[in-house]
């Protein structure tokens, strides 16, 4: 028999046992104690160690008094906003929105940290109905403000049969060392039609940590682009399910990692029923001494026949010192399915920068050029275009070294 | 004496321990064509790469001058806004960058480095269309990403429609007529014929006669273990074309 060692608890284990136990969540705060924050021995975290780089946890967030300057700003956007937690009054809401606030967490139960520290500390959460088509980009602007806080927020989305909507939300807020945890449920009905773009633009000095459940009806058809452009330490984990037959969903992402930092996306896409399809495509890119994650899986169980899944992870080194880590992970228990993976990684390309330069296009124009040709794929299939210039513009700025 | 657009002096570039170039010598005058013909590996293309400043060559003698400025010391950026134009024998496929990005971007860094301002928008997509025609280029090629699926004979279209564009003093033609068939080479020679004036001096580097029979040159010279061998007038290709190389390796020796 093995015998089970009590695991050692630093700081930030002990902050986050007591943040539970001042909410009455006595069970999470024991399981807290128990397990402590995940390591690198538990596979889901591999190459995110939290016990190693989780130091401190500040204290809990109070309701913010003042918010800086949006992080970003989408000309024709719906705004509306949670700071620290709270969700703040908003304009009148555009035809076919419901916008209120539940009380509880709103992701499935499952075995992670990240999701169980969520679900007892987030105390409201945002709620949206989505009942027709939506003209103007939503935008859920989420915000850690003041001094350094533990914040935990969630929204929960319903989109109706037949309703679509591009949903952006955006992480940002004051320079303090916020440790953020986001959770958003985001359920699509028959044939709904939803872009969903979440970017992280945190404070170098933030812990950021989403967590994005997706539920796919019948002939849904959903896009999402996770982008990480901020915090020092992030991780974004999204967990899909397709749930009704002719559900498509592109899962796609962004992971840019400069000097210092840590950046992680994970994500576990399950196609549970017959004839559903999903391409997954992510790009890294890594410079200065920092490291990059990404880890895929993708489960198709044993009645989803027919299912056709591709994902591809594609890395770019800027770097001689930073490192770029794929994990891809299928799971397959239906025979006839078609599944493919692929995983790839390297510098930016000689020839292709002498080519740019023998045109008279200067080196850093160049690798920019280069830059922005790597990750088009992902940013391209956004066609509203105040949105997709937006989105442009945050790549310029971290290739700028904002 | 008017200066030469393009002067080379003693050049000698290696690659790792290997000597490709050795002791070349080429003044080429305002205006003028020259050819450079050379079997397979007998340095012609490096020769290019190493005027153009590849980075993989490094120059252990001699030097280049352009329009009387110090080549060698540019980087490769800078010897374009000075001038000098590569048409690629392998053009480069850029997936997610826009032909048409990639030209604007092209023309107004040079601008900016030789102290103009930006070409407008409109004078730009009309300077675009012009060329174009020209080449039988049409705007859907254009919006394609750079080179990406291009034909052998598109690619080579685009280069000479960057060299319209670009509007340099001295063009290396890199082997042009591979891969291209006789109308795409027509097509290509026209345009590159069209570029032919009295202050544009051109550098054709080829190992068939054919394409000297439409772009005609003022000098035709025989390349050979890395140097030129021997220079005369266009008849010297058809000598060549004739008779082989193997009658020029004793000149190296």
């Amino acid at each position: 028999m093995r015998q089970t060692m009590p695991v050692r608890l630093g700081p930030a284990e002990d902050t986050l046992i007591a943040q539970l136990n001042s909410v009455g969540a006595s069970a999470e705060a024991d399981r807290m104690t128990v397990a402590g924050l995940p390591t690198r021995r538990v596979e889901s975290y591999h190459y995110t160690d939290l016990k190693t780089l989780l130091k401190t946890v500040p204290p809990l967030a109070t309701p913010a008094n003042q918010a800086s300057a949006p992080a970003l700003r989408v000309a024709g956007a719906y705004q509306l906003m949670i700071a620290n937690g709270v969700v703040q009054g908003a304009s009148t809401a555009p035809a076919g929105v419901i916008v209120g606030t539940t009380t509880g967490g709103v992701l499935s139960t499952r075995d992670d940290v990240l999701v169980h520290l969520n679900g007892a500390l987030a105390c409201e959460a945002l709620t949206l109905t989505l009942e027709s088509s939506v003209d103007p980009v939503i935008q859920i602007d989420r915000r850690c403000e003041g001094d350094a806080a533990h914040v935990a927020d969630a929204v929960k989305i319903f989109v109706a049969d037949n309703g679509s909507a591009v949903i952006l939300e955006t992480f940002s807020g004051s320079e303090a060392a916020h440790v953020g945890n986001h959770a958003t449920y985001l359920a699509l009905g028959k044939n709904a039609v939803v872009t969903h773009i979440t970017v992280d633009l945190s404070s170098k000095a933030s812990s950021h940590f989403a967590s994005n459940e997706y539920t796919l009806a019948e002939g849904a058809k959903l896009r999402t682009v996770t982008i990480h452009a901020g915090a020092g330490l992030s991780r974004s984990q999204v967990f899909a399910r397709f749930a009704g037959a002719g559900a498509h969903a592109d899962f796609t992402g962004l992971n840019l990692v400069a000097d210092g930092q840590h950046n992680d996306i994970t994500i576990d896409i399950r196609h549970g029923v017959a004839h559903t399809t999903s391409q997954e495509m992510y790009k890294q890119i890594a410079r200065g001494r920092s490291k990059a994650v990404f880890q895929g899986k993708i489960v198709v169980e044993r009645d989803a026949q027919k299912t056709d899944a591709k994902m591809m992870m594609q890395g770019l080194m800027l770097s001689d010192e930073a490192e770029i880590l794929s994990k891809p992970e299928l799971e397959i228990y239906a025979d006839d399915v078609v599944c493919g993976h692929g995983s790839t990684c390297g510098e930016l390309d000689e020839e292709s920068m002498f080519y740019l330069m023998s045109r008279g296009i200067p080196k850093a124009e160049a690798e920019t050029m280069l830059v922005r040709g790597f990750i088009a794929e992902v940013l391209d299939p956004i066609e509203d275009e105040a949105l997709n210039e937006a989105l442009n513009g945050i790549v310029d700025g971290w290739l700028l070294g904002k | 004496m008017t200066t030469p657009i393009l002067e080379i002096r003693n050049l000698h570039a290696r690659i790792e321990e290997r000597e490709i170039l050795k002791g070349v010598n080429l003044i080429i005058p305002p205006g003028e064509v020259h050819a450079v013909m050379g079997r397979n590996g007998s340095g012609k293309s490096t020769l290019s790469y190493v005027l153009a400043g590849k980075e993989d060559y490094e120059i252990t003698e001699g030097e280049v001058l352009l329009d009387g400025e110090n080549l060698l010391e540019m980087d490769p950026a800078e010897r374009a806004a000075a001038g000098l134009f590569l048409a690629f024998q392998y053009p480069i496929e850029i997936p997610g960058v826009a032909t048409m990005t990639f030209l604007k971007a092209a023309i107004n860094a040079q601008r900016k480095a030789r102290g103009e301002g930006e070409l407008s928008t409109p004078d730009f997509m009309r300077a675009v269309k012009t060329a174009g025609t020209e080449l039988n280029v049409d705007t859907d090629m254009l919006k394609r990403p750079l080179n990406v699926g291009f034909s052998g004979g598109e690619k080579k279209r685009a280069e000479v429609l960057q060299m319209a564009l670009l509007q340099p003093k001295m063009c290396i033609l890199d082997e042009t007529d591979s891969g291209l068939d006789i109308d795409a080479l027509q097509v290509v020679s026209k345009g590159v014929n069209a570029l032919r004036a009295a202050n544009r001096s051109m550098l054709v580097i080829t190992h068939y006669q054919r394409l000297l029979n439409h772009i005609v040159p003022d000098v035709v010279h025989v390349f050979s273990d890395g140097r030129i061998v021997e220079s005369g007038d266009k008849d010297l290709a058809l000598q060549l074309e004739a008779k082989g190389y193997a009658d020029f390796d004793g000149a190296a020796a």
